[in-house]
């Protein structure tokens, strides 16, 4: 009996069960004791509220519509930022040129938290759509450019003597080395861009907007509603991971000889 | 900061020979090697192949890397038919050029695997096939078995005298291993182990192949070498 108890904790997977569900009820236990006052939903009250959402209109719009609205502006901020970086990065890395003529003018930007940009964003854009994608871009910007610019530059430079020994020029060195051996740098670039997105967009919605999940979140700071306060962070939570999945995926794509990376040796 | 590595270097190789450059660490073997393949530029001094002075790196010289230097976003087949990619052969024929020389160097069915699924031995000849593909007329090995542990180094030393006696080039052949040295070259050159790195003699090795690394005329050569150089290689 203990013997098989101990098997049981010891194996992975078993752990991530007990650690969950040992989460939830430590959630739960707290919120009923009301430990932190009234200001903490147990978790099923947030299950029944994100539900309800799903089926009641809030401003117009039912949960999924809300969700919708968040994506599309992370998508499109993002999409815009990546763009737009990841070209100006590589392009920096591989023309030293461009590099000096670019590169005073990112320093100056790239310590800036994209959140500082708010205000002015609002200024120039308004309330709107515009200024919410603009906060996104430039915070999507930043780890772009600068992970597709050491992808670049980390390259071992022996790399390039095997295409110049094997009969390649300057076109055949960036072709076959500089792009692929950038790939995966370009990659995780685009997985913290992601993530910062989701940070800007909430920002931007807890500034100012009328719909998306930041917006929910304000609302229910609003009514004094924490099962609505806490919904919004657990879909935002869940949205973002389901976003991060879509570039790992796309990775694995562009990327086979990443794959089993740690199968070992033969 | 400049570092004068090299200095009165004269050296002749002839067609299908085996050179050995034998020294230790610092002895700017590998600058040598640099400069032969034309990825470096010397000061002062001229490299000719065939009464043609080398003016950079090219196809009629195959390099083989100590860290391998695959391209790990290629395959094997990917990595072997890089250098007649990049001259413009056609699909097809790569295929088959690439397909011989994976035959030559061992590594027939592995054309699908990615480098990051071979062991150090088998990476190497890959290195080997990825040389040899362009069919240079001279084929520069950089310590290529430096990394391996000593069983696959002895393995992939017997293989390299294989190969070159089935598809016979000029070969200079660069390595810190008197053993290794011994076993493979037609001759040794060895440098100095101090910069700037001087020609320090010329052992021409006149041993039958497949050589033993017990032989009496193996050892006495080696030490030889040992006595010669004052120094533990």
């Amino acid at each position: 009996m203990l013997k098989v108890l101990g098997k049981t904790l010891r194996s992975e997977f078993s752990l991530y069960v007990i650690s969950f569900f040992g989460f939830l009820l430590l959630w739960d236990w707290v919120a009923k004791e009301q430990i932190l006052g009234r200001s903490l939903a147990p978790p099923l009250d947030v299950l029944k509220e994100l539900h309800r959402l799903t089926t009641v209109k809030l401003a117009g719009k039912d949960l999924f519509g809300h969700i919708w609205d968040s994506t599309r502006r992370v998508f499109i901020g993002f999409a815009i930022g990546a763009v737009f970086a990841v070209p100006l990065g590589l392009l920096m890395a591989l023309n030293r040129y461009i590099n000096a003529l670019v590169k005073p003018v990112f320093d100056i930007f790239k310590p800036m938290p994209p959140i500082a940009w708010i205000s002015i964003a609002i200024l120039w854009f308004g309330i709107e759509e515009a200024s919410k994608i603009f906060i996104i871009v430039i915070g999507a910007f930043v780890p772009c450019l600068l992970n597709a610019y050491n992808g670049v530059r980390l390259i071992d430079p022996e790399l390039y003597d095997v295409i110049r020994m094997l009969g390649g020029n300057r076109r055949a060195e960036i072709l076959h080395v500089s792009f692929p051996a950038a790939f995966p740098a370009i990659f995780s670039g685009l997985q913290i861009s992601l993530s910062i997105a989701w940070t800007c967009v909430l920002a931007a919605e807890l500034v100012s907007s009328r719909s998306g999940l930041g917006w929910i979140i304000i609302q229910g700071m609003r009514l004094t509603r924490p099962d609505l306060v806490i919904g919004g962070m657990a879909i935002i939570a869940l949205v973002a991971w389901l976003t991060t999945l879509l570039i790992s995926g796309l990775e694995r794509l562009i990327c086979p000889w990443k794959r089993g990376i740690k199968e070992g040796y033969l | 900061m400049k570092v004068h590595v090299l200095e009165d270097i004269s050296l002749e190789v002839y067609d299908n020979e085996f050179v050995v450059i034998l020294g230790p660490g610092q002895s700017g073997k590998t600058t040598l090697l640099r400069i032969i393949a034309g990825l470096e530029t010397p000061t002062s001094g001229r490299v000719f192949l065939n009464g043609e002075e080398v003016q950079g790196p090219g196809p009629d010289r195959g390099l083989v890397f100590q860290s391998y230097m695959l391209f790990p976003w290629r395959t094997v087949l990917g990595n072997v038919e890089m250098g007649p990619r990049l001259r413009g052969v056609p699909k097809e024929e790569r295929r088959k050029i690439a397909a011989h020389y994976l035959e030559l160097v061992g590594l027939t069915g592995y054309e699908k695997y990615y480098p990051h699924q071979l062991s150090g031995g088998m990476k190497q000849r890959v290195g080997i096939a990825r040389a040899y593909a362009n069919n240079p007329e001279v084929m520069l090995l950089d310590e290529p078995f430096g990394q391996l542990d000593a069983q696959t180094r002895y393995y992939m030393e017997k293989e390299t005298v294989r190969i070159w006696e089935q598809e016979k080039r000029t070969v200079i052949f660069v390595t810190n291993n008197i053993d290794e040295a011994i076993y493979l070259a037609d001759r040794i050159i060895t440098m100095e182990g101090k910069l700037p790195g001087r020609i320090k003699a010329v052992y021409p090795v006149n041993l039958p192949r497949p050589r033993e690394h017990t032989d009496i005329a193996f050892l006495k050569l080696r030490q030889e070498i040992i006595e010669a150089s004052k120094l533990l290689l």
